[in-house]
């Protein structure tokens, strides 16, 4: 007998850890129907936070450094959004239907725009919207969908179907654990993009 | 008899020489623009010339509905794309692509030369630095891929500045990318067509072109419908809406008029005979018109066609008076010198509107008066040589007389009718004269409503407000409205106007632009002042080298004018606000949404800006119309004088004048009192038709007063004096049952005039003058 019966004993303790192991992971798995865009947007829906703080990197061609902002994201059900750069200037973008207010306290800009004027970001705000309202079906009409990973640790790639949208949008891939975002990066046709990294919860600095 | 047939040859010959000149020669006009007046004031040439041929009227509002919104933004897509490609038009505005992209790298060539905000200290290393930064603002915004392509060659954001202000001027709603109705139920669409708004004719084909192309779309849900608005689809549907009323009420009434004649003479032969009367006049009137104009318009036609239905009298008046003792000739010449005398005055009516200045007056005129003469002259020396000898007319009624003996003891009510209308108007409620063209508009007000809806909807002014900046060059003008600029901004700002498109905001003078090139830095000044606002920034080494390349060459650039824009859709903008006309300048700036135009007025007058006037064009038109309504009936009552010398000469009587005068001077007062307690306020079609009533008036009164021998000879003037009226209600009657009211109001008119100068012609008729009396 090349292995003895102490080994044996160990290599049954490790093939059952290794099948509780797969035991815990499939009782997680399991119950949920299989990992799809739908389940994925039925979940952001549901651990949706009304205020998450980011922060967000942009890389362009034009600039030696990336530039960075910090601020805010809220979504009001059904359809109001808001981004609000608090650092290191204040401005503001809040989509309600169509209409976009634009805010800037440096150029000293209050106006409305009409959101169809501006397909980027058209495409962003309904990439957003779908998301965190759990419209899977609106999303796979703006968008080629590809999702990828586990329930853990997804990553879902958002290209534009429509050529409005393919001219400023190359892709926007977002990452994740659960109905948690934790990046959003987006690339422009020419190379050059912004990833946004999403916190949790309101940071205390952060205000209206 | 060999004369007699050599008169009936001459004739035959005449028409059928004038029939060739009619369907070879003749030239039918249907734009309605070619009746207007030229304008005696430099603002109504304007407003007409606007009118004609500007941009108010060449604009069509296009709305499909009917769909779901998304089903309706693929329908406005398709369609706009298709309109494009037709190239019948100059702009097919859907909400896509506001600039084209010759415009756009127009606009940018040139950012230096139109950017208001270029000035001596627009490029310190202070100001550029601000700029720059903003640039970074801009690169970390959402909208960043949208801006970022004109950073390297525009840090100082020049060109979105300027874009901002060229596309500001939209006001309607935007779903995906499409402009919509607020409600998401219509998609809308402008478009600019190159022919006029008033040719009906081009207009027509357009719009049957576009209904074709949208009934043509690939996959369009059966479900939607395309509506159509805009002063070219006004002028089709009015010209179809005439022609159509035109040609039912022309023929119910020559169909009423045969019957009549027929029943009144039991005679197949006469009725054919009167036919010669009228078709003689139509024809010269017809030949007259174009040979004087160049061309005849369809309206002229239409009405001069009706108005010479009058003609037929002369026939009546000869077939009244046969009888089977004389032959025609004879009785002819027993009644040429009343019928001469009416003939006269009643041309002399009618060259009132000859002489009224207003084109389409004026062709009606002149075709009545050629028509008039014809007709005359061919039933004196033609259309009794034509009356069979041997023909015996029916006996005419014998009661007449007796009746009209009645009649006559009632004179006093005619005096008496002419001073109650009199008091009846001057304490009328209802204003005598119509001052607003719109009453008379013959468009629906379904379509004035769809009309008014489209232009709410696409933020289109509704082209009533006009401020006027005039000069003797262009640039003249430029700097005068670059001059009032502030004050426009200041009245929107206060809410007295919601908006306004002013030339100078899109082309700057020649002397701004001039000032901003010497405003410029030279490139090595710039460059160093760059060095210092670039410090500690983030931007990439070199990238503003196209921004140094471009401010030096805005130095050199040559300035830039109407021209420059040829061919490119601001051009056309250009073109529509900025008009040469007999070589002054005007700029013509729309604005929209006026709160209180009298204060506008005040306010602009409180400028003392020169060459800059408010034009509101509804009173300004109006005002036309009321100053040629005037003329009118001031030429109208001079040649009411002429009429009365004259008649006084050919009756070689004043004491005639008053049984002659008085009835068709009371019916017209009459008239004028019944139309006003109707509601109805005269307008100029109205003056014009009561020339028509003078000259009736006159016939009837001159017939009247005939001095005849036999009673029979007085039966047949009377009974002939009732077919001839009879005939007249008759076709005027008709006339007044239309739905346009301009038909309605002439018709109505002479309708109810020959009524009353009948009767009162017949209250007055001379007892003294017949041997009954």
């Amino acid at each position: 007998m090349i292995f003895g019966r102490p080994l044996r004993k160990a290599l049954t303790g490790v093939l059952f850890v290794l099948l509780l192991d797969s035991a815990t992971l499939a009782a997680v798995d399991m119950p949920s129907a299989p990992w799809t865009v739908e389940a994925l947007v039925a979940l952001l829906k549901e651990q949706r936070e009304p205020s998450m703080a980011f922060e967000e990197a942009t890389y362009s061609s034009l600039l030696t450094e990336p530039l960075k902002v910090r601020g805010q994201l809220r979504f009001t059900p059904p359809a109001t959004m808001e981004k609000a750069i608090t650092d290191p200037f204040r401005e503001r973008y809040v989509i309600e239907g169509e209409r976009v207010l634009f805010e800037s306290e440096r150029k000293k800009i209050k106006r409305t725009i009409s959101l169809e004027d501006y397909p980027a970001l058209r495409s962003f705000v309904a990439a957003f919207r779908a998301s965190f309202t759990g419209d899977a079906a609106q999303l796979q009409k703006v968008y080629e969908t590809t999702l990828d990973g586990t329930r853990r640790q997804w990553t879902l790639l958002l290209r534009p179907r429509e050529k409005t949208g393919q001219s400023m949008v190359d892709y926007i891939l977002f990452t994740g654990s659960e109905g948690r975002v934790a990046t959003i990066a987006i690339r422009s046709p020419d190379g050059d993009r912004s990833v946004m990294t999403l916190l949790p919860g309101a940071s205390p600095g952060a205000v209206r | 008899m060999i004369q007699r047939l050599g008169v009936v040859a001459l004739w035959a010959a005449a028409m059928a020489c004038g029939l060739w000149l009619v369907t070879t020669k003749v030239s039918v006009h249907s734009e309605l623009a070619d009746l207007l007046p030229e304008g005696t004031t430099a603002t109504q040439r304007l407003l007409l010339t606007q009118v004609r041929t500007g941009i108010a009227g060449r604009i069509l509002l296009l709305a499909i509905e009917g769909g779901e919104p998304d089903a309706l933004v693929q329908a406005s897509r398709e369609f706009g794309q298709q309109l494009r490609a037709t190239g019948q038009f100059d702009v097919v505005g859907n909400g896509e692509q506001a600039l084209a992209k010759l415009d756009k790298e127009l606009l940018f060539r040139s950012r230096y030369l139109l950017s208001r905000r270029v000035s001596l200290d627009a490029f310190s290393a202070d100001a550029l630095r601000h700029g720059l930064e903003q640039r970074l603002d801009d690169l970390r915004s959402p909208l960043a891929s949208l801006v970022k392509e004109t950073i390297p060659g525009d840090p100082t954001g020049e060109f979105l500045d300027i874009l901002a202000g060229w596309s500001g001027q939209e006001g309607a709603e935007k779903y995906r990318g499409v402009w919509m109705s607020g409600d998401h139920a219509r998609a809308l669409l402008v478009v600019e067509t190159r022919a006029a708004g008033f040719d009906a004719d081009a207009q027509a084909a357009i719009q049957q072109d576009i209904r074709k192309t949208f009934e043509a779309l690939p996959d369009r849900p059966a479900s939607l419908r395309l509506l159509m608005s805009g002063p070219g689809v006004f002028a089709v549907k009015t010209k179809h809406r005439i022609e159509a009323e035109v040609w039912w009420l022309s023929t119910a009434a020559s169909t009423l008029v045969l019957l009549f004649l027929f029943a009144s003479y039991r005679s197949v032969t006469l009725v054919l005979l009167s036919l010669i009367p009228l078709s003689t006049g139509i024809v010269a009137g017809i030949v007259a018109v174009n040979g004087w104009f160049g061309f005849i318009h369809g309206i002229t036609l239409g009405f001069g066609i009706t108005l010479l239905g009058i003609v037929d009298d002369y026939p009546i008046h000869l077939f009244s008076h046969l009888h089977a003792r004389g032959s025609a000739p004879v009785a002819m010449r027993a009644i040429w010198p009343t019928m001469r005398l009416g003939v006269l005055t009643t041309v002399m009516g009618f060259s009132s509107l000859l002489l009224a200045g207003f084109p389409a007056l004026a062709q009606l005129g002149l075709f009545a008066v050629a028509g008039l003469i014809a007709a005359a002259l061919v039933t004196r020396w033609v259309l009794p040589l034509c009356v069979p000898a041997a023909f015996t007319p029916r006996a005419v009624p014998r009661g007449i007389v007796p009746t009209l003996a009645q009649l006559s003891k009632a004179r006093w009510l005619v005096p008496a009718a002419a001073i109650l209308a009199t008091f009846a108007l001057l304490w009328s409620d209802t204003p005598l004269w119509q001052t607003d063209l719109a009453s008379l508009s013959p468009v629906s007000e379904a379509g004035k409503r769809l009309d008014q809806q489209l232009r709410g909807e696409l933020g289109a002014p509704d082209v009533r407000d006009l401020l006027v900046i005039e000069g003797p060059t262009a640039e003249d003008v430029l700097q005068r409205g670059e001059a009032v600029m502030a004050q426009l901004e200041q009245l929107r700002a206060e809410g007295l106007v919601a908006g306004y498109d002013l030339v100078s905001t899109y082309l700057p003078s020649r002397r701004s632009q001039q000032a901003r090139q010497q405003s410029l830095p030279e490139r090595s000044v710039l460059a160093s002042n760059l060095q210092i606002a670039l410090a500690g920034l983030p931007f990439a080494p070199g990238l503003f080298a196209p921004f140094l390349d471009a401010v030096e060459s805005a130095r050199t650039q040559s300035v830039l004018d109407r021209e420059a824009f040829r061919g490119t859709a601001l051009g056309l903008k250009l073109a529509t606000l900025l008009v040469e006309q007999q070589g002054r300048w005007t700029a013509v700036v729309p604005l929209r949404g006026v709160a209180d135009r009298p204060r506008l007025g005040e306010a602009v007058v409180a400028w003392q800006a020169s060459g800059v006037a408010y034009v509101d064009l509804k009173e300004e038109s109006n005002r036309l119309m009321t100053a040629y309504r005037d003329r009118t009936v001031a030429v109208a009552a001079w040649g009411l004088l002429a009429i009365a010398v004259v008649l006084a000469v050919g009756l070689r009587s004043v004491a005639v004048l008053w049984p002659v005068l008085m009835p068709m001077l009371s019916a017209l007062l009459v008239v004028a009192a019944l139309l006003n307690a109707m509601g109805e306020s005269l307008s100029l079609f109205h003056v014009a038709t009561f020339l028509l009533v003078i000259g009736l008036g006159l016939d009837y009164a001159l017939f009247f007063n005939r001095p005849e021998g036999a009673d029979d000879d007085r039966a047949r003037t009377l009974y002939g004096l009732l077919v001839c009226s009879m005939t007249t209600i008759l076709v005027f009657g008709v006339l007044a049952c239309s739905m346009i009211p301009l038909l309605h109001a002439i018709g109505i008119t002479a309708a109810a005039g020959s009524f009353c100068c009948l009767l009162f012609g017949g209250m007055m008729a001379g007892r003294e003058l017949s041997p009954n009396g």
